[in-house]
């Protein structure tokens, strides 16, 4: 990073900005790849990119004044919609350094997503880099940051249960089904009546696998039209005892005011089935699936509360994983302020090395140019002879220039050296005022 | 030599058997793995063990009562292993090393006091200890396994749903390799008996010699017939065949116990 530019990030998000706000900054890829490459032709910023979801906006940048970048930024995106920065100032959060690090990690990692966990953050992060990269507008810190940060998002998908566990009914539902069952490939399911949750829970299970699906319903047509929708075979309500003995799953959501699946015919369809089991999730209010169906060996019931107290068990699972993630995370700043540290000394070991080159080449052109006579063997020691003076001269200053990146007084040794080599200097002249 | 290697297994079964329950509890996934290679580096102890004790008496390392026990417990580990990494169930290892553990602890005193014992004559015995222990070997999986699904049966009969349940297997895995276990062991176990009963004559000079380790062999035979048989007639699963598992391992106890402390023709 070029000495004075400060990474940054700022932004608002669900933490901070109504969706009424949100909703007028988000904005499609190619008015966002403008803004991108006005930015840098402004000289404003060094680096920047900018993700925009529905529940945040936040523009990623290096630039030497932070404050009249973002401001510059948020300007542009607000233009589109008539917002002023003075309006949007109190909603926008800035941090920088480390902790604009931190928050990269924590945004792709969805520690900071509304549903803790929720995987599409990462994939919304990787396409807002790709855009900036696209638009030329990702240098070697936002590059160095975005390949750490999802790195690190990886790890905590890995390494921790905070994407692992179901937080909605439906999903719950799938998550219990395969603590019964090995496997919910070929598990026939029952779907009992008709409801937005328990469709979405049916949807879920085929997804995993489950089939064939039934679907049964007091309305004859409703059931047809429920079983197409699902790819599944409509049954006969009257039927709906007979079926037990044929499916692995029942989903039941009916509005009927007494319980409609009895312990008796539980215990009956088991019988037939001999010793597989049989799992009913029970959506309905009033419950559609006697209580009792659950004392019945190798019959499993849980009804509406059982499973929103799985999500809420989840939840808090997610909270408490989401502590052992920022440790992580934390660990992978540090790691990354390594990595930027090599980054600010790259650039004068590189034209150190060329200009030692040029020089080596130079001279050693010269002094073959006077020995017309020199066989193959002559070359090659001068060349190699050559070299090994390049390299030893240059490993000393590279040796402190690496050691001073570690200790944290890079910039003093890069223009050290500079100096005294002759070195075009390590900043880009554009960002320099 | 063999008696220190047999310590060291012993000792890094302990641990790993503390470890592996640790993992079923808390949350941290390292401890699966420290249980995981406390048990290879057991076994493998354990392995060495057996090996050295055959070339330090210059027999087969199985011809008395703390031997084959030791034998049960390192086919039963190795089997352990296999299930675990073939069916992915890591906390298998907590319910069963505790079992392994409860019929080894015995050994480190067994293995010492060596009696001289009345060398076998009929090469069928060997065959008959040979079988009896990988059959014994399987049934001590089925305990664990069985033991296992009934926690995870209560677990879900209960609306549990902590670390805990996360990680113990599918119920129905666990129901399909207590009988698979039972399966492997049921034969062997046979053969190994019919075997015993075969050769006892030629062995001790009369097939009608009281010895309780015969005696409770049967009992427990016939459990494990019953429960194998209730399962072929597709009636006893689950619940059920788990009760029957545990309680056809009790007799197995009582029965290796018998052969270790009463003096019948099996004990040296």
């Amino acid at each position: 990073m070029p000495p004075g530019n400060v990474l940054f990030v700022a932004g608002l998000s669900h933490r901070t900005a109504p969706v009424a706000v949100r909703e007028q900054l988000a904005l499609e890829e190619e008015k966002i790849r403008e803004i991108l490459a006005d930015l840098t032709g402004r000289g404003l910023l060094d680096e920047v990119m900018i993700i925009s979801t529905c529940n945040r906006v936040e523009v990623y940048g290096v630039a030497a004044v932070p404050g009249e970048a973002r401001s510059a930024a948020f300007g542009r995106l607000g233009s589109h919609r008539g917002l002023h920065w003075r309006d949007l100032e109190p909603l926008v959060y800035t941090v920088t350094g480390d902790e604009a690090v931190l928050h990269a990690f924590r945004v792709t990692a969805s520690l900071d997503s509304m549903v803790l966990g929720e995987p599409q953050i990462l994939g919304q992060v990787k396409d807002a880099f790709a855009l900036a990269r696209s638009a030329g507008t990702a240098g070697p810190v936002l590059h160095a940051l975005m390949s750490q940060a999802f790195g690190a998002a990886k790890r905590v998908r890995t390494e921790t249960e905070i994407g692992r566990l179901a937080v909605s009914i439906s999903y719950a539902a799938v998550e219990l089904a395969r603590k019964i069952f090995d496997g919910l490939e070929g598990r026939a399911v029952l779907l009992v009546g008709a409801g937005e949750m328990s469709e979405l829970a049916a949807r879920h299970l085929v997804d995993h696998g489950a089939l064939p699906v039934y679907v049964t319903n007091r309305t004859w047509g409703r059931a047809q039209e429920l079983a197409r929708g699902l790819g599944g075979t409509a049954v006969p309500f009257d039927q709906l005892a007979a079926s037990l003995a044929l499916v692995d799953i029942v989903v039941t959501s009916t509005a009927a005011p007494e319980p409609i699946v009895t312990a008796a015919e539980v215990r009956a369809a088991l019988e037939k089935r001999r010793t597989r089991p049989l799992f009913f999730i029970d959506i309905a209010v009033p419950r559609n699936v006697e209580p009792a169906v659950n004392e019945v060996e190798n019959a499993f019931c849980y009804d509406i509360d059982d499973l929103r107290s799985v999500v809420e068990a989840n939840l808090k699972e997610r909270q408490r994983e989401a502590l052992r993630a920022q440790a992580l995370l934390e660990r992978e700043v540090v790691k990354f302020a390594g990595r930027l540290q090599q980054l600010e000394v790259v650039p004068t070991i590189v034209s150190l090395r060329e200009k030692l080159e040029a020089i080596r080449r130079a001279e050693l052109e010269r002094a073959l140019g006077r020995l017309p006579g020199a066989g193959e063997e002559t070359r090659r020691v001068m060349e190699a002879l050559s070299q090994a003076i390049v390299n030893k001269m240059l490993h000393a200053p590279m040796v402190k220039l690496k050691d001073s990146s570690r200790a944290g007084h890079a910039r003093r040794w890069t223009e050290m050296i500079s100096e005294l080599f002759g070195l075009r200097g390590p900043t880009r002249p554009d960002s320099r005022e | 030599m063999n008696a220190v290697l047999y310590d060291v297994a012993l000792t890094a079964y302990i641990l790993a058997a503390a470890a592996a329950i640790g993992s079923l509890l808390g949350r941290r996934d390292q401890l699966a793995w420290v249980a995981l290679l406390l048990t290879q580096a057991g076994w493998i102890c354990h392995t060495a063990a057996v090996i050295t004790r055959g070339v330090e008496l210059g027999r087969l390392p199985f011809m008395t009562m703390p031997e084959v026990i030791s034998l049960v417990i390192w086919a039963a580990v190795l089997l352990n292993l296999w299930i675990e990494r073939r069916h992915r169930i890591r906390p298998l290892s907590a319910f069963v090393l505790p079992v392994i553990l409860a019929l080894g602890l015995g050994l480190p005193t067994g293995l010492r006091s060596i009696v001289l014992e009345t060398p076998v004559k009929s090469g069928w015995i060997m065959v008959h200890v040979a079988l009896v222990l990988v059959g014994l070997a399987a049934l001590v999986l089925n305990f664990g396994i069985a033991l296992m699904y009934l926690v995870r049966e209560r677990q879900l009969k209960h609306k549990r749903t902590g670390t805990f349940s996360r990680r113990l297997p599918p119920l129905e895995t666990l129901d399909r390799l207590t009988a698979a276990t039972l399966t492997i062991g049921f034969p062997f176990l046979t053969v190994g008996l019919v075997l015993g009963v075969l050769s006892a004559p030629a062995a001790w000079g009369s097939l009608l010699t009281f010895d309780p380790l015969a005696l409770f062999s049967l009992v427990m035979w016939v459990i494990y017939a019953a429960t194998l048989l209730g399962r072929v007639m597709g009636q006893w699963g689950g619940r059920r065949a788990a009760y029957y598992a545990i309680a056809g391992f009790c007799v197995l106890l009582v029965t290796l116990s018998a052969g270790v402390f009463l003096h019948g023709r099996h004990g040296s």
